[in-house]
């Protein structure tokens, strides 16, 4: 039930929903966790061989809302263990 | 014979404010050559003017309150007026630096991995070493409220007592804090975290050795029979200073050791 929840929602998307946690102008917290949030998710969810489309939610949202030069810099950094963030 | 017709101190004409002023010209401009020049010269003739300055000013604020009887009753009551608003914006210039520090840790970047302490960032324990210092200021504190005391009381060999253990506990937090900094596993480098941690802490540390230096002024004093049971203003001003730095101690420790970490 949840996969087709899933899947609608992907399907629909047009761009990043407002999100409650981050109401205010400063949009870099919100980019930074649906980032650390997709790479979470993957990492957990192939941990348990499990499928990972839930986790494509939080790739669309962080390639809506982040600067691609972020995106670069900080799979860059996961390239080379050099990344900041608790994945 | 000419008298004056109150109580007020009509000081007599001194060369120190404007060798305390020159100092400052010189030491900012000593700066400012040594960062571009690097010559150190001017900035040494700055801070030896100072010291100059301030051995000579206060010997004669003492020579003219304990020697010459010029501290009456409201002229003492402006000098703790000076004293109580010298504190307060000593108080608003650390308020600057925990601003800073809750600026930065309260909603850390992404360069830092969104975290605090900043990934990388091995922080120190607070149940060490901090945890002693913060008990010997505590320490420090109840000894020199003993000293005042035993100073009210006319009691002179306590007063000294007191005030001398109170000065050791000054330069032993001044000795394990200097260890701590040889010992930590970061810098003032090393990101925000470094920055607000070695400036806060470091502003803090100087401001314990001006206290002890006080201290240890009061106390040469005492030992010399400068103070009565009555009067001794010198040694309260020495002894808020130190409840003052004690205080920012603990908002330190708080804050930046014990949430900090």
């Amino acid at each position: 039930m949840m996969a087709e929840d899933i899947q609608a929602k992907l399907k629909n998307y047009k761009t990043a929903p407002f999100d409650a946690r981050f109401p205010n102008q400063n949009q870099t917290r919100n980019c930074f966790q649906n980032y650390l949030d997709f790479h979470r998710c993957t990492k957990v969810l192939t941990a348990k061989g499990a499928d990972t489309t839930p986790c494509e939610w939080f790739r669309r949202v962080y390639k809506s809302l982040c600067p691609i030069s972020w995106i670069n810099k900080w799979n860059d950094q996961l390239e080379e263990g050099t990344f900041p963030g608790k994945i | 014979m000419a008298h004056q017709a109150h109580a007020y101190h009509m000081v007599d004409p001194s060369p120190w404010p404007l060798t305390g002023a020159t100092a400052a010209l010189l030491m900012t401009s000593g700066l400012a050559i040594w960062f571009h020049f690097h010559s150190l010269s001017l900035l040494y003739l700055g801070l030896t003017l100072l010291l100059l300055t301030m051995i000579q000013w206060w010997r004669d604020i003492i020579r003219e309150g304990t020697f010459q009887g010029h501290h009456t009753p409201p002229v003492q009551k402006g000098l703790r007026y000076g004293m109580i608003l010298f504190i307060t914006s000593e108080v608003f210039f650390f308020l600057g630096f925990f601003w800073a520090f809750y600026h930065s840790s309260l909603a850390p970047t992404p360069e830092l991995g969104g975290c605090w302490p900043p990934t990388g960032i091995n922080p120190l324990d607070p149940f060490e070493v901090p945890l002693l210092n913060t008990a010997v200021l505590l320490a420090s504190g109840v000894t020199v409220t003993w000293a005042h005391h035993s100073l009210m009381e006319g009691n002179r060999k306590e007063a000294i007592q007191a005030l001398t253990l109170t000065i050791i506990l000054g330069f032993y937090f001044t000795a394990l804090q200097a260890m701590e900094y040889y010992e930590a596993p970061f810098t003032i480098a090393d990101g925000v975290y470094g920055t607000t941690f070695f400036v806060a802490t470091g502003f803090h540390g100087l401001h314990v050795i001006i206290g002890s230096t006080f201290l240890t002024i009061c106390l040469l004093r005492q030992i010399q029979y400068h103070f009565t049971s009555e009067h001794h203003f010198g040694f309260e001003a020495a002894a808020w200073y130190w409840h003052f730095v004690d205080v920012v101690w603990l908002f330190l420790y708080v804050s930046i050791y014990w949430w900090g970490s």
